[in-house]
């Protein structure tokens, strides 16, 4: 069992004094037995002073002396113990506040603070710095949360539109194979978005748990190769791709980083306008983009890379996507230890640039 | 009964407007709540279908918009958040029911016609009058027994009159509880189809034409 500071500092207290008084006591005796003090020597009934005889007991009774000595070293020590205590408490009250607060505080309430406004700067540093630690615990709880609601939500739209779809038509007295035909397929396209959302929201989650292994890697092969893998999509909307590959190379996962220039790409191509472009460059350690797109207010640049926001959600219904490509982008890039720079051109569109730290040199493997 | 369907999920608000028309509901639907604020406030709708996540003006807002205008409108939320938390919040702000997606269609219908009921003079589920009894939620008609073969807008007329109990409902407000917009409808449309209702209906008519005014239920 662990023992109690107040418990510590009383017995510190009460035996401090105790040692110090013993000490002191101990001072006067030696005195008294070294002989060094005058005594007043016991007048003779003759008038003449008595030499002092060194076989009797010096001075006064050593027990009249040494008992009351004793006794009262006992007593103050107990007292001193005893305000020991007293003190002890008064100055670990603020410590025992903390405590209370902090049992109290839970992951239900971790926006509550100690707040503790101590006049010891001990107790105010303590103080401030668990609050600053329930600041962040509250800020990533907040954030999980928030995505986890944004992750049922994206997850449950589906499967009502499925559920309601596939029961209007069961339900329809006048279905012929054709209606019956129309909503399965219509089940279907939104069974491929969800498989979609799900291999989206599993590799934002396997980039947040850091990297398994790292190789170094052709960066400029990647990104050619999954440029070309999108010329059909993008020419289908019209946009053009141009690509300058320098060769450039990076340390990492090769299919985490392939996600991540496929998650650029993607962006790039979805959120651009009929007749605009997309140019990528590599070089040396880094990638980087830039796509003609709507006008993103320069605020919005940095909540476009948190899961599930979209720059603007449109009339005509959902846009493409869930609002998690730039948001594994930045989760990759963070698990390489690589830094995401993004910058919203006046024009409109979208600049990104992504660079890789500098592979070992001479490493094996 | 009209009802207002405001839904984001394009595919999901054409579905739902087309299973509750089919349940012989006038339904309009809108994409975002900036519309949806537009229709009510041109449109007496009995219940609105909310969506609490939709674009434009959220749907809290569109919610709390419609309960502090002190309309007899009722609101359904619909909402993928569906903890208790939520529910309450929901309800709090003055919505008048909650369902949770995913949902069950048949729910959602037997949601909005329960409030429907309720939007204005609250009606029983099963509505009679002399011989005519009609059961909105089975969509059946009798007549002294007699199941009446009505197709989905004349029992909706039937439907409307028999809830006013008597009370005279003008041809205009027929148009508007009973055709949405998709319809594109006039009054001589409401005037085709009460003649045809009281064919239908045989002898004695129990829907008389007031002049000037509209049509109503004879009490006995």
């Amino acid at each position: 069992m662990r023992r109690r500071l107040r418990t510590r500092l009383a017995l510190l207290y009460g035996g401090v004094f105790f040692a110090t008084g013993t000490m002191l006591l101990a001072l006067v005796f030696a005195a008294f037995w070294s002989g060094g003090y005058t005594q007043v020597a016991p007048v003779g009934q003759e008038g003449h002073a008595v030499a002092p005889d060194p076989a009797a007991p010096r001075g006064v009774d050593v027990a009249a002396v040494v008992l009351p000595s004793l006794v009262g070293l006992l007593g103050t020590g107990a007292v001193a113990a005893l305000l020991g205590w007293v003190i002890g408490g008064r100055a670990l009250r603020p410590l025992r506040a903390m405590t209370a607060t902090a049992q109290a505080i839970s992951a239900d309430s971790l926006h509550s603070r100690i707040g503790l406004d101590s006049p010891y700067q001990e107790f105010a540093e303590l103080g401030a710095t668990l609050d600053d630690l329930f600041g962040r615990l509250d800020a990533a709880f907040r954030s999980q949360r928030d995505f986890v609601a944004n992750a049922s939500h994206e997850l449950r739209t589906p499967l009502t539109v499925e559920r309601a779809l596939l029961q209007v038509a069961l339900a329809d007295p006048d279905a012929d194979a054709g209606t019956l035909r129309a909503a399965c397929a219509e089940v279907l396209a939104l069974g491929a978005a969800q498989e979609r959302l799900i291999d989206a929201l599993l590799t934002l989650a396997g980039s947040d748990q850091g990297l398994d292994r790292r190789q170094p890697l052709d960066l400029a092969g990647i990104v050619a190769g999954a440029v070309e893998a999108r010329r059909d999509d993008a020419a289908r909307r019209g946009v053009r791709i141009g690509a300058d590959l320098a060769a450039a190379s990076a340390d990492g996962d090769p299919h985490l980083v392939e996600s991540l220039v496929a998650n650029l790409l993607d962006n790039a191509i979805r959120h651009n306008v009929p007749g605009g472009r997309v140019d990528v460059v590599t070089t040396g350690t880094g990638v980087a983009l830039r796509n003609t797109g709507a006008v993103i207010p320069p605020g919005d640049v940095d909540r476009l890379f948190e899961p599930f926001q979209r720059l603007r959600r449109g009339r005509a219904g959902r846009p493409e996507g869930h609002g998690l490509g730039l948001a594994i982008v930045r989760a990759i890039a963070a698990a390489h230890g690589a830094t995401v720079t993004a910058r919203a051109p006046a024009s409109g569109g979208l600049d990104v640039e992504v660079v890789f730290p500098a592979p070992v040199v001479g490493r094996t493997g | 009964m009209r009802v207002l369907v405001v839904e984001d999920h394009e595919v999901l608000a054409r579905t739902l407007g087309t299973g509750l028309r089919r349940e012989g509901l006038a339904v309009d639907v809108v994409l975002d709540g900036g519309d949806a604020l537009d229709r009510v406030a041109v449109t007496r709708y009995d219940v609105v279908v909310l969506d609490r996540d939709v674009p434009g003006v959220h749907g809290d807002e569109v919610c709390r918009r419609l309960a502090a205008g002190r309309s007899t409108t009722r609101v359904l939320m619909l909402t993928a958040a569906g903890t208790v938390r939520d529910r309450v919040a929901g309800l709090d702000l003055g919505a008048d029911d909650y369902l949770a997606k995913p949902f069950d269609f048949a729910e959602l219908v037997a949601r909005v016609r329960a409030l429907g009921r309720r939007a204005g003079v609250p009606v029983p589920p099963v509505l009679e009058c002399g011989d005519l009894t009609l059961d909105p939620g089975r969509r059946t008609a009798f007549r002294g027994g007699r199941p009446l073969a009505l197709t989905p807008k004349e029992l909706a007329v039937l439907e409307c009159l028999l809830a006013r109990g008597g009370a005279v409902v003008s041809a205009e407000e027929l148009l508007e509880r009973v055709w949405d917009e998709s319809a594109n409808p006039f009054t001589h449309t409401v005037k085709t189809t009460i003649g045809r209702l009281r064919a239908k209906l045989g002898e004695p008519s129990p829907i008389e034409t007031v002049r000037e005014g509209g049509y109503r239920v004879a009490v006995p």
